[in-house]
């Protein structure tokens, strides 16, 4: 990431505090980024799960949801945690 | 070279004040709670023993769903006093939502820190009153020290559960329901910047103009996704707080 | 290069520049044109609270928990649970309207059944009436004709016998007189009777 930085920063001959800016948006993408990942796998397996066993006992559907909510929520906070962090740094 | 310049984020979630110490986020609070005490003084006037309708309809659809959905899930039947704190924060935190939405407004006024952070203050402080008035200083046995874990295993049990009861709890609460809008809110405005900036851009480009259709297609797309959100924030937010309360309630499960 | 600059006008929105320059040697790097533009960070950091924003909040929701809490919930539910209680007795009402129609419906089959029962062992009972009366009848009808065959055999057994005299008599003076004739001589009356007779039995019967 810093050799990325420093390599900008010759091509357009930034000065420092436009270094350190650069560097902070570079992070904070990485950091949106990396943030998503785990989540997104997550949710696709809560919400999986739940739909299967949503196919598999209907008449359950109404408690699954909502645990299924619940779960979304819970795997979510990461993933909000990472734009919040985005924000902080990028913005 | 085509650039678009986000503006910076102060300038996108802050507002001038209407006067001093009170902004938009004041603006839509206090609006929030006075169309909610509206909705339910004129639900309660109406007369009860006819079916309702219209206010009276949506006032006590939103008891039931609170009772049904939430309450009797989280809590059970003991937990029905609680009926009336979760219906207020639900239809609160809906309503500020909302406003994300309706033109003019335009913004969420959870989208700001301060409303989910008291909320989920308010909420700590509940749910941790529950726990010890119902449990006295067993609560914090309960809560820290959980059942049927070996006994060394408590050294590093002991201090994850304080972390995640005592202080993940509320900050996680307030995070999600900021975040969610925050980033709902971004996503408008960034779509409704490009939207903007193409249909206004001074270009030789003659196919840039008729692609502006792209992003406001994805504009009404995001705001109907936006009143799902607010929806399901809210109700994510409520049902979190039933949980808590129930857990610091009956422990065993 | 075509730069679009997005300007904010508080509470009016926002306002897209755009410069549309051809790119030539005296632009300057991208990079600097975007830092002249962005004003430096204005306010508080963007997840922090704002004191006022939290006080008005705070004092919205407070005030909105209290009278939910205190007047208005209350007043709801009472009214909701009145409508539910009447309604609950309105359908134990009618629930209690039903069982008693259904038991007077059952009622009623019942007297029907029995009425209907009655009609049927009477019907019976005269027809039974009635087929004695016939057997009755009938038997004294075949009396009566038993008695009047009876008579009019004997009738016509008289008859026949009487009739069968009288030709016993003409064939007798018949016989007797041929005989005379023939032999000259009067025959026994008494063989001559018994001659006719026994040629009239057996040709009668035969």
């Amino acid at each position: 990431m810093e050799a990325l930085s420093r390599v900008l920063a010759q091509a357009t001959e930034l000065t420092a505090s436009d270094l350190k800016k650069n560097n902070a948006a570079i992070g904070a993408g990485f950091a949106y980024g990396l943030a998503a990942i785990g989540p997104g796998v997550g949710i696709g397996y809560v919400v999986g799960k739940a739909i299967e066993s949503m196919a598999r006992q209907p008449e359950s559907a109404g408690m699954v949801r909502t645990t299924m909510f619940l779960g979304i929520a819970f795997t979510e906070a990461l993933a909000l945690i990472g734009f919040v962090v985005f924000i902080l740094l990028g913005l | 070279m085509f650039a678009l310049e986000f503006p910076p984020i102060n300038e996108v979630i802050r507002w001038k004040d209407v006067f001093s110490s009170f902004n938009k986020v004041g603006i839509i609070a206090c609006l929030a709670a006075l169309i909610g005490v509206t909705v339910f003084l004129i639900a309660g006037r109406k007369d009860p023993m006819v079916a309702p309708k219209g206010v009276r309809n949506v006032a006590e659809t939103g008891v039931e769903f609170i009772e049904n959905q939430i309450v009797m899930q989280t809590i059970g039947e003991d937990g029905l006093g609680w009926t009336p704190f979760l219906l207020t924060l639900f239809v609160f935190i809906y309503l500020c939502n909302l406003p994300g939405i309706i033109p003019i407004l335009q913004f969420p006024a959870t989208a700001r820190m301060a409303l989910p952070l008291f909320m989920s203050v308010i909420v700590w402080l509940i749910y941790n009153g529950v726990g010890f008035k119902h449990h006295g200083l067993g609560y914090l046995k309960s809560s820290l020290f959980p059942p049927g874990v070996p006994k060394a295993m408590y050294l590093l049990v002991t201090p994850i559960e304080f972390i995640s009861t005592f202080i993940v709890r509320p900050f996680s609460l307030a995070i999600r329901l900021f975040a969610n809008m925050l980033a709902g809110h971004m996503l408008l405005v960034t779509f409704a910047l490009l939207s903007n900036a193409m249909l206004f851009a001074e270009t030789k480009q003659y196919m840039l103009k008729p692609m502006t259709i792209l992003p406001v297609f994805m504009l009404v797309f995001l705001t109907t996704f936006e009143v799902l959100v607010g929806f399901l924030q809210a109700f994510i937010f409520t049902i979190l707080t039933g949980v808590y309360i129930g857990q610091a309630k009956h422990p065993a499960h | 290069m075509h730069t679009a600059t997005v300007a904010h006008l508080g509470a009016g929105g926002f306002r897209v520049v755009f410069s549309a320059e051809e790119s030539t040697a005296t632009v300057p790097a991208p990079g600097n044109t975007a830092e002249a533009a962005v004003p430096e960070k204005s306010g508080p950091s963007p997840i922090a609270p704002e004191k006022y924003e939290l006080i008005w909040a705070l004092g919205a929701f407070v005030v909105f928990a209290l009278l939910m809490r205190l007047f208005l919930f209350p007043r709801l539910k009472k009214g909701m649970n009145a409508r539910y209680g009447k309604i609950r007795s309105d359908h134990e009402t009618a629930e209690s309207t039903r069982a008693a129609a259904e038991s007077e419906v059952a009622e009623y089959q019942s007297a029907l059944a029995s009425v209907k029962a009655e009609a049927a062992g009477r019907i019976d009972v005269a027809r039974q009436t009635l087929e004695t009366e016939r057997t009755a009848r009938i038997a004294e009808a075949n009396a009566r004709i038993a008695v009047r065959k009876a008579a009019a055999v004997a009738e016509t057994d008289a008859a026949m016998a009487a009739a069968r005299q009288s030709i016993e008599a003409a064939v007798g003076s018949v016989a007797e007189r041929a005989t005379e004739l023939t032999l000259g001589k009067r025959p026994d009356p008494a063989t001559v009777q018994r001659a006719v007779a026994e040629a009239m039995r057996s040709g009668v019967n035969s």
